[in-house]
């Protein structure tokens, strides 16, 4: 096996790559080829879509909106209100999972429920929610909850489900109390599908908070978006549109660098899991 | 991810949520008694005329209403026609990006940032960029649901191709097979299998955009009807289709399931 | 049974001939050598058995034999007197990672077909595949999926799907390397009973120094790193072999005791260069 590896993988000893050269050079060539390409393409009129600013529009607008302060506290709201309801998915989501996972006479009454629960689209959610809040934060708030629950919810059960037989095992030898039971065995070895489920829950949460604006809350970036489309602004109406992207990238990478900060060695597993 | 939804049952009883296989510990229909158990709940204690919080029956009436007056059936076909064609679309798009990220390391670090803006830009954020550039269209709809709904088909190809069983490959050197036979029978089959897995992931995240454009935009489906009731404050009409909505994904869900499964079959059970 | 004696051969009698077989690769760091040039060959019908420490190149040397890598320029090796470019012509390799050489997608009836299908249909075919079947006895199991067959069994469709190509060489890398005793024992009988039938050459890679001497015509004992040859053992015992009384002949012993010697041999000579 050792001789297959050595012709197949001729390999040096891994050697610490500088960070320059580990760098996506051509994918950042790419990106900005096409920008480029937008532009010059945009300017010499070869491309007539009314609505499509090119890239230097775009940049004025960003001025501008900057200047109005709008950009700023659309994107603080939006921000705020998706952070805010993620944490209390966090929290409602990892206590309820573990206690549909740990007791399978609990998850054997419940587990059809859930199944069917889950299935329906959060986003069907928000019409509902207009009805019973009006057009409000608390709206906006009660979406993101709901949606970023059963997220974490359903990883972190399938978290504690997978737990192995084997250390499930080493607590009851042990004698661990229902408590220190969940705490120093359970949860930790479910902790990079529950990570998972964090993440993806952050996702959610901007999502349904750009969604839930969109529809009726006039807050936000996806209340900009919708303002700037139906006033016809779309050097505008792309800044909110690329904040939003942005606005996710960054809320991920920070929660990427707390949680391999907080957890290293996590953000391995929880690659693995991410696959599906 | 989600828990495989392995068929015990057979297919067909479309309203009746069915029961899971779990890792040998089935999870019965009583799991079903928490819902059950709410809604009769809510209908014998449920104030009679409550505003916010009508009645499960009086959900029921508000279906056959619709379907009465005419409103029913076009919005469901309207939904289903999307979420089908918007499907198969992501199945083509994502399969052939896959193949080619997946295959070859430059597209991939190339076309990396830009797919991975796409893939993280929210789709909600995409619909007001969608209505501008082309308007309240089918082409509008089907174009967002497939830009959201490609992606876990396009990395599950994408992973397949990377981690491609090497042996494999020097089995179709030993049998001396030419290119096109290496692609056929070696390659196809064994990139459909994460195929299919990407599919049955893209669906849930089909039915959820193409409502919520539905529901965003007011073009004709079922979610534009959801938006009707909310905005007529009929509140029975918002629960009968929120219902409605959520039994329709479960089946659509587990139909897709059931046809992993049926390709999948010569895997072991996991 | 004569003793074989090393008397000229013919080229037409042999399976291969490898003068200054050097195999090379190329690293980040520079050419590595993978093989020193060596020099043997292999007669057909021949059961050649490669023992040898890990690293010393005991695969490289099969693939090489395989057409799957690459030689180095001054390497000369001939399959049946052709020149080796890529796979040659009824040449065989069975891998040693056998669930992964299988395609899980088929049935294992399909399996051994795989090799066939391009030339044969139908019932021609049909017969191929159940005569390769009926060679590994497996003709029961035909219409079952790989993942529902033990390692054993798994292994035995990857010989019969090669067999079915009636190889006249079959290259096979530790390919009982992971089983069970008694399922390895099994199997090797099983090989002896095929390469009767069917007088193909098998040249195979073994830890297994006993395995090596009850299976083998030869045994090739290679150490090092680069791998070159340390000694080639030629195996006088009577056939038939039978698991319990060729392994108590004395020759046997002594073939047995001067394997093991090679190998440690090699170990030794490898700790001394490190």
């Amino acid at each position: 096996m050792t001789e297959t590896l050595a012709i197949h993988i001729a390999r040096s000893p891994a050697k610490k790559k500088s960070w320059i050269s580990r760098l996506n050079w051509t994918g950042a060539a790419t990106l900005t080829l096409l920008l480029l390409l937008w532009e010059v393409l945009d300017r010499a009129g070869a491309i007539q879509f009314n609505f499509i600013p090119a890239p230097s529009d775009m940049i004025g607008g960003a001025v501008e909106l900057l200047r109005e302060g709008s950009l700023q506290s659309a994107i603080g709201h939006t921000a705020g209100v998706a952070l805010i309801g993620w944490l209390i998915a966090c929290v409602i989501g990892v206590v309820l999972g573990t206690i549909l996972g740990i007791s399978r006479t609990i998850w054997r009454w419940t587990a059809a429920s859930v199944e069917v629960l889950r299935s329906f689209p959060s986003i069907t959610f928000v019409p509902l929610a207009v009805l019973l809040f009006g057009f409000s934060s608390a709206m906006e708030l009660v979406v993101v909850v709901y949606a970023a629950t059963w997220q974490v919810l359903v990883n972190t059960l399938e978290g504690v489900h997978t737990v192995s037989p084997g250390l499930r095992d080493v607590a009851r030898t042990f004698r661990l109390s229902p408590l220190r039971n969940i705490t120093t065995v359970i949860l930790p070895a479910a902790a990079s599908k529950i990570i998972v489920g964090l993440r993806l829950g952050l996702n959610l949460a901007l999502i349904l908070a750009v969604a839930a604006e969109v529809v009726g809350n006039p807050a936000g970036l996806g209340y900009g978006l919708m303002v700037e489309q139906q006033a016809l602004q779309p050097e505008r109406m792309f800044v909110y549109f690329i904040s939003v992207g942005l606005l996710g990238i960054f809320l991920n990478a920070i929660l990427q660098l707390i949680i391999s900060r907080a957890l290293p060695g996590i953000t391995a597993a929880a690659e693995r899991g991410q696959k599906s | 991810m989600s828990p495989s939804t392995a068929t015990t049952n057979s297919p067909g009883k479309r309203f009746k949520p069915k029961s899971r296989v779990k890792r040998g510990n089935s999870a019965p229909l009583r799991g079903l008694t928490p819902l059950v158990l709410g809604l009769a709940l809510w209908q014998i204690f449920g104030a009679v005329d409550s505003p916010y919080f009508p009645r499960p029956s009086t959900w029921v009436e508000q279906i056959v209403d619709f379907y009465g007056s005419g409103a029913l059936l076009p919005a469901l076909g309207a939904t289903m026609r999307s979420l089908l064609l918007s499907l198969l679309i992501a199945t083509i798009i994502g399969t052939i990006l896959g193949i080619l990220v997946g295959a070859s390391r430059f597209f991939d670090r190339a076309l990396g940032p830009t797919l991975e803006f796409f893939r993280a830009t929210p789709s909600s954020a995409m619909v007001p960029l969608g209505v501008l550039l082309l308007g309240y269209t089918l082409t509008m709809k089907l174009s967002l649901t497939v830009l959201a709904a490609m992606w876990p088909i396009l990395l599950n190809t994408r992973a397949a191709m990377r981690e491609f069983n090497p042996t494999l490959l020097d089995v179709a050197a030993v049998f001396k097979m030419s290119w096109f036979r290496k692609v056929r029978t070696i390659i196809m089959p064994a990139v459909s299998t994460a195929i299919l897995l990407g599919i049955r992931v893209g669906a849930p995240v089909a039915i959820i955009v193409t409502v919520l454009i539905e529901i965003l935009t007011g073009v004709t489906g079922m979610g534009a009807l959801l938006a009707q009731s909310q905005q007529q404050y009929n509140s029975a009409g918002t629960f009968a289709l929120l219902v409605l909505i959520g039994v329709i994904a479960l089946a659509f869900n587990f139909c897709i399931a059931a046809i992993e499964a049926f390709f999948t079959r010569h895997l072991p059970p996991s | 049974m004569e003793p074989q004696r090393t008397q000229p051969t013919m080229q037409s009698d042999l399976a291969f001939s490898c003068q200054n077989l050097s195999v090379e690769v190329t690293t980040k760091e520079g050419v590595k050598r993978l093989l020193d040039p060596i020099d043997f060959s292999v007669r057909k019908g021949e059961i050649l058995s490669i023992i040898g420490t890990s690293g010393a190149g005991k695969t490289t040397l099969l693939r090489a034999l395989g057409g799957l890598i690459p030689t180095t320029e001054n390497s000369e090796v001939l399959a049946d007197g052709v020149p080796i470019q890529g796979p040659p012509d009824r040449v065989l390799m069975v891998f040693q990672d056998y669930a992964s050489s299988l395609l899980p997608w088929r049935t294992i009836r399909k399996n051994v077909a795989l090799g066939l299908e391009t030339q044969y249909r139908g019932k021609e075919l049909q017969k191929r595949v159940e005569s390769a079947l009926d060679l590994v006895g497996l003709r029961k199991r035909a219409d079952e999926y790989p993942w529902r067959l033990s390692g054993g069994m798994q292994q035995r469709v990857q010989i019969a799907r090669a067999l079915a190509m009636e190889p006249s060489v079959l290259l096979m890398d530790e390919p009982f390397g992971a089983l069970d005793a008694i399922t390895k024992n099994s199997l090797q009988d099983e090989l002896l009973r095929v390469q009767e039938q069917t007088g193909a050459t098998i040249i195979f890679i073994t830890h297994d120094v006993e395995e090596a001497v009850y299976l083998g015509d030869r045994v090739l004992a290679l150490g090092g790193i680069p791998g070159r040859i340390i000694e080639v053992l030629d195996v006088d015992l009577p056939r038939p072999r039978h698991q319990i009384y060729t392994k108590e002949l004395p020759e046997f012993l002594r073939l047995r005791h001067r394997a093991y010697e090679s190998v440690v041999e090699a170990e030794l000579r490898l700790r001394s260069e490190e």
